[in-house]
């Protein structure tokens, strides 16, 4: 039955979104019926019919303006009340869909996605609601600071330290400010609106303003006065270590030297001989160079390679003065 | 940013020297820098000359190559002085000083492990 309904249907929509608005009645008349016939709670007959009417309205208001995006959530409306997401539901999502003339597959999936939604709400709703309270109250979390705010919002408004007495006090003041504000600066999901935005003029600058004197004096200056001295001996340390006077511990050994380069790189180096000519005093010296080479720990591939190199720019430049003899 | 100069011996005890003690000094300083500049060149071209294997004519070449670097990059010219006095004889190759300076320093109780020697 539902499948000759929504054939038929479909048939006479696609005959009626060619024509105008006199042939409107009998589309929506089968729209209509389809509903009619499909599974209805009896809890929900009124609200039905009431949509129905509405629904009657705006397609009819649709279909003298034109195609437009009202519809479909009409229709889903209607549809949604259903509890399964039965097969001739997706039939009828479809046909709802495929009569207007825009953006079939969108439409179609939309009045899906609206059904499982729909579907989920009902559900919650069936149980008497004390799920979504629950949810909410999951989603609220409970502002446990208040009294410390309070007494920081206090001490805030009376005394104004700054870091001489202690660095410690801004940065407590600086978090109470943002949960004053209702956690509306770090909650939520970024949304990366200005993060691309800020890099590219930055790129943009960089390339062009990067050499100017005055920038470099104006940095230097500021480095200059954010260094405060070494309050005790840590922080000495710790200024030491960033210069690279003091080295970091515990003492790692291999600190400027591990390239990431295997060890078949330092040992088998001879397939950087291959400028060199295959016999004869110098590829006999180059192969002892290279066994050298190979037993040095100290020495990274790319100096090991620059030496070989050195030797052949070399043996090139001699190579005139080496024939004539 | 003249001021910077008076603020940056804040946090040293003891003497800020600026600059060396003397132009022997000075001048031993360029021969390091010379010397480690050409310290790679060098070390090829001599293993080119301390050679069986290679012709003698090639080796020659290489003579006078070395030759023609300068004067202040060979390793030789170098000579330890005292870090803070700049004398050249009675150096302690540890610590880099002066015998004198050296027993100035650990006679104050600066010198980290250093002891008068009793036995």
């Amino acid at each position: 039955e539902k499948n000759e309904s929504t054939t038929s249907k479909d048939s006479t929509t696609e005959g009626a979104s060619k024509r105008q608005e006199g042939t409107a009645g009998t589309p929506k008349q089968k729209l209509l019926d389809i509903i009619g016939n499909m599974k209805v709670e009896v809890s929900y007959r009124k609200k039905l019919q009431e949509l129905k009417a509405s629904e009657s309205k705006k397609q009819a208001m649709n279909r003298l303006e034109g195609p437009g995006s009202e519809g479909p959530q009409g229709t889903t409306e209607d549809i949604q009340r259903e509890k399964p997401l039965n097969p001739e539901l997706v039939k009828a999502a479809s046909a709802v869909a495929s009569s207007f003339p825009l953006n079939k597959k969108q439409t179609e999936s939309e009045l899906l996605a609206q059904l499982r939604r729909h579907e989920e709400t009902t559900d919650k709703q069936r149980k008497g609601g004390t799920v979504n309270i629950r949810n909410v109250i999951s989603e609220m979390t409970v502002k446990r600071q208040s009294p410390a705010q309070r007494g920081v919002r206090i001490s805030n408004r009376i005394s104004l330290e700054f870091d001489e007495d202690g660095q410690r006090i801004r940065p407590e003041r600086f978090s109470s400010q943002s949960f004053d504000s209702r956690r509306s600066l770090k909650v939520g999901k970024r949304l990366n609106i200005f993060t691309k935005a800020s890099t590219e003029p930055e790129h943009a600058l960089k390339t062009v303003s990067s050499p100017t004197i005055w920038d470099l004096e104006f940095a230097k200056e500021i480095a200059a006065i954010t260094a405060q001295p070494p309050r005790n001996g840590f922080e000495e340390m710790i200024q030491w270590t960033k210069d690279g006077i003091l080295w970091e511990f515990p003492i790692d050994n291999e600190v400027g030297m591990d390239d990431g380069a295997e060890f078949h790189e330092h040992i088998f180096l001879e397939k950087h001989l291959k400028g060199f000519p295959k016999e004869g005093p110098i590829r006999h010296f180059m192969e002892l160079v290279i066994c050298g080479l190979s037993k040095n720990p100290y020495l990274s591939v790319k100096q090991k390679i620059e030496h070989i190199e050195w030797f052949e720019k070399y043996f090139e430049e001699k190579k005139e003065y080496l024939q004539e003899i | 940013l003249h001021f910077l100069r008076q603020a940056v011996p804040w946090a040293c005890p003891g003497q800020v020297r600026s600059y060396y003690v003397d132009w022997r000094m000075l001048r031993d300083v360029k021969r390091r820098r010379l010397a480690f500049e050409y310290a790679d060149e060098r070390l090829r071209i001599n293993a080119i000359r301390k050679n069986t294997i290679l012709p003698k004519e090639l080796q020659e070449v290489a003579d006078k190559e070395i030759a023609a670097l300068p004067r202040d990059s060979c390793p030789s010219r170098i000579h330890n002085r005292c870090v803070l006095t700049s004398r050249p004889r009675g150096l302690r190759r540890r610590w880099r000083l002066s015998r004198i300076v050296f027993r100035h320093f650990a006679d104050h109780a600066q010198m980290s492990g250093v002891q008068r020697a009793m036995w």
